[in-house]
């Protein structure tokens, strides 16, 4: 019985996650701060403060950078806890592999600070190790911080006209606006394939049938993505592209913007000084 | 002649070169008509509206559009191109492939933008576009968001603000509901009256009447079986049946059941 809806959780844990995490622009539509900042100058102040976070030297410094993250996200209306969950899921995905080894001598020889004994191996946990690996740790959790606050406070097709200020070519950004564009028209036409087969089917499907089930779709969805492909092409063409993509620009900076764009000039100077 | 705007002599077209989707077209369309085209699914519509757009090109025969011939050469020619797409627009069928940006916004403004026009321009149109189909709120909103409603209005704002003197739309009014379909015709109408040809692609019998001048019926062969005034054709029954669009209809009226012909245009009025 644990396999019955194996083929249903699978496909829908996927898609729900697919749209919470691509789709839910439910805080980057409160009234915060960061949410009130042009999108330009909030993406070129925290490249700098991961800039600051890569190049810093001192522990202190990356707990200082990540509470002044938690303060942002408090500022700018998102639950605390809710931040957390959605950091935290990264980090061991990032940096735990990596760092539980460091702590050991055989990888950071040091100052021995507990010992085990494993089968007859001796597993010591240096000072150094944990240094280290806390070091590790922070700069990750510190980083990924920043980027997730960044995008969970932008609108996504905000961050992608943004990404024309790093000199990434329009037809990129654009591409990859109708990338996201035509995500969430299959992931609908996923869940109906799914939910039509299953009022045909029922719920009991056989693993091997599951298989084939999920097999049909992919290819169903490659012949529809193709079809879609030449459609929007001519749709596009039918509005008079030519091949050169162009933007609608629209932002406005505020005096608000330019206050906390040298506000994080100043703070970064007066890090570094330090 | 100055007033043809697109004549199609003896067209054929066929997807993949075995696939026929039209077979001997001929047609003349005039400045300022409305034109709608009916016919079963098949029967080579969306074809013919892609043709006129310029998205296809005839295999056999010829399409000229304001005495020019209409050919593929002709496109890579920035200026024609340029020229074509400003005074010729074409709402798809599916909103969803017409809707590819990421917001409502940048979709109404992809067509001016991409034509050329001036940033005061097209902002002056957007507003005026937004108030007349009431969609301001839907602005900022990702196209997947809206409803179906609401989709065909922002695909049909897209075409508009262009401002094209020939609007060709397929299917305006499939699956909506009858207040945004009552919206839709009345819009159509009114481009109609400031002087644009309107040419559309429709099953939906009701809105024939109004929307057209001529109304050609494509039949399962590819090719047009009949042309002619909206009333004409409606009250050619035999007609209607062959090209799947009429169908015999059974219903109660207190204890009787009547079986009658029925067409999805004047609704109930035929006799019992």
């Amino acid at each position: 019985m644990i396999n019955r809806n194996f083929v249903e959780r699978s496909i829908l844990g996927v898609l729900s996650f697919l749209q919470d995490s691509f789709f839910s622009q439910d805080i980057s539509l409160r009234n915060g701060f960061l949410q009130s900042l042009d999108p330009r100058i909030k993406l070129a102040t925290f490249l700098l403060f991961i800039l600051q976070i890569l190049f810093a030297k001192s522990i202190g410094l990356l707990f200082f950078l990540y509470a002044f993250c938690l303060v942002l996200a408090v500022f700018s209306k998102i639950n605390l806890i809710f931040f957390l969950a959605r950091t935290w899921i990264f980090i061991p995905l990032f940096s735990l592999f990596i760092a539980v080894p460091a702590i050991f001598s055989v990888f950071s020889p040091g100052e021995a600070l507990a010992v085990w004994n494993v089968l007859g191996v001796k597993l010591i946990v240096t000072k150094q190790g944990l240094d280290s690996a806390l070091f590790f740790v922070m700069r990750v959790l510190s980083s990924v911080s920043f980027a997730v606050l960044l995008s969970i406070t932008t609108k996504h097709f905000e961050l992608l006209k943004v990404l024309r200020i790093l000199k990434i070519p329009q037809i990129f950004v654009m591409t990859l606006g109708i990338c996201y564009r035509y995500v969430y028209l299959f992931i609908e036409m996923i869940q109906n394939s799914y939910l039509a087969i299953k009022s045909r089917v029922g719920s009991f499907t056989h693993q091997k049938k599951g298989q084939e089930i999920v097999a049909w779709n992919i290819a169903s969805l490659w012949k529809r993505s193709n079809y879609l492909n030449e459609a929007v092409y001519k749709a596009m063409l039918s509005r008079g592209y030519k091949g050169q993509a162009l933007a609608w620009e629209e932002f406005k900076i505020k005096i608000k913007d330019l206050f906390w764009l040298f506000s994080v000039i100043l703070l970064t100077i007066a890090l570094n000084l330090k | 002649m100055e007033d043809i705007i697109f004549e199609l002599k003896d067209v054929y077209f066929s997807y993949l070169g075995k696939f026929p989707a039209l077979s001997g077209i001929d047609i003349k369309i005039d400045k300022g008509q409305k034109i709608s085209i009916v016919g079963a699914n098949g029967s080579g519509k969306s074809s013919f509206l892609q043709l006129l757009d310029g998205l296809i090109f005839a295999d056999k025969g010829s399409v000229s559009f304001c005495s020019q011939e209409l050919n593929e050469k002709m496109f890579d020619d920035e200026k024609f191109s340029n020229e074509f797409r400003r005074r010729v627009g074409f709402v798809f069928q599916n909103p969803d492939i017409q809707l590819f940006c990421p917001t409502v916004k940048e979709d109404i403004v992809f067509g001016p933008l991409h034509l050329g026009f001036k940033k005061s321009l097209i902002e002056q149109r957007l507003e005026k576009l937004i108030d007349c189909l009431d969609i301001k709120r839907l602005l900022d909103r990702s196209p997947y968001q809206l409803s179906i409603g609401e989709k065909r209005k922002v695909a049909i704002a897209s075409t508009l603000i262009i401002e094209p003197e020939i609007l060709i739309l397929d299917e305006p009014t499939a699956g909506l509901d009858p207040q945004t379909t009552r919206q839709i015709i009345d819009l159509l109408t009114d481009v109609n009256m400031e002087g644009k040809t309107i040419i559309t692609a429709t099953h939906d019998l009701h809105i024939v009447e109004e929307i057209s001048d001529i109304v050609y019926v494509f039949g399962r062969m590819k090719k047009i079986v009949k042309s002619g005034s909206p009333h004409e054709l409606l009250d050619d029954i035999a007609l209607l049946k062959e090209n799947n669009l009429m169908h015999i209809h059974s219903h109660r009226h207190e204890d009787k059941t009547h079986i009658h012909p029925h067409i999805h245009w004047s609704h109930h009025t035929e006799e019992h």
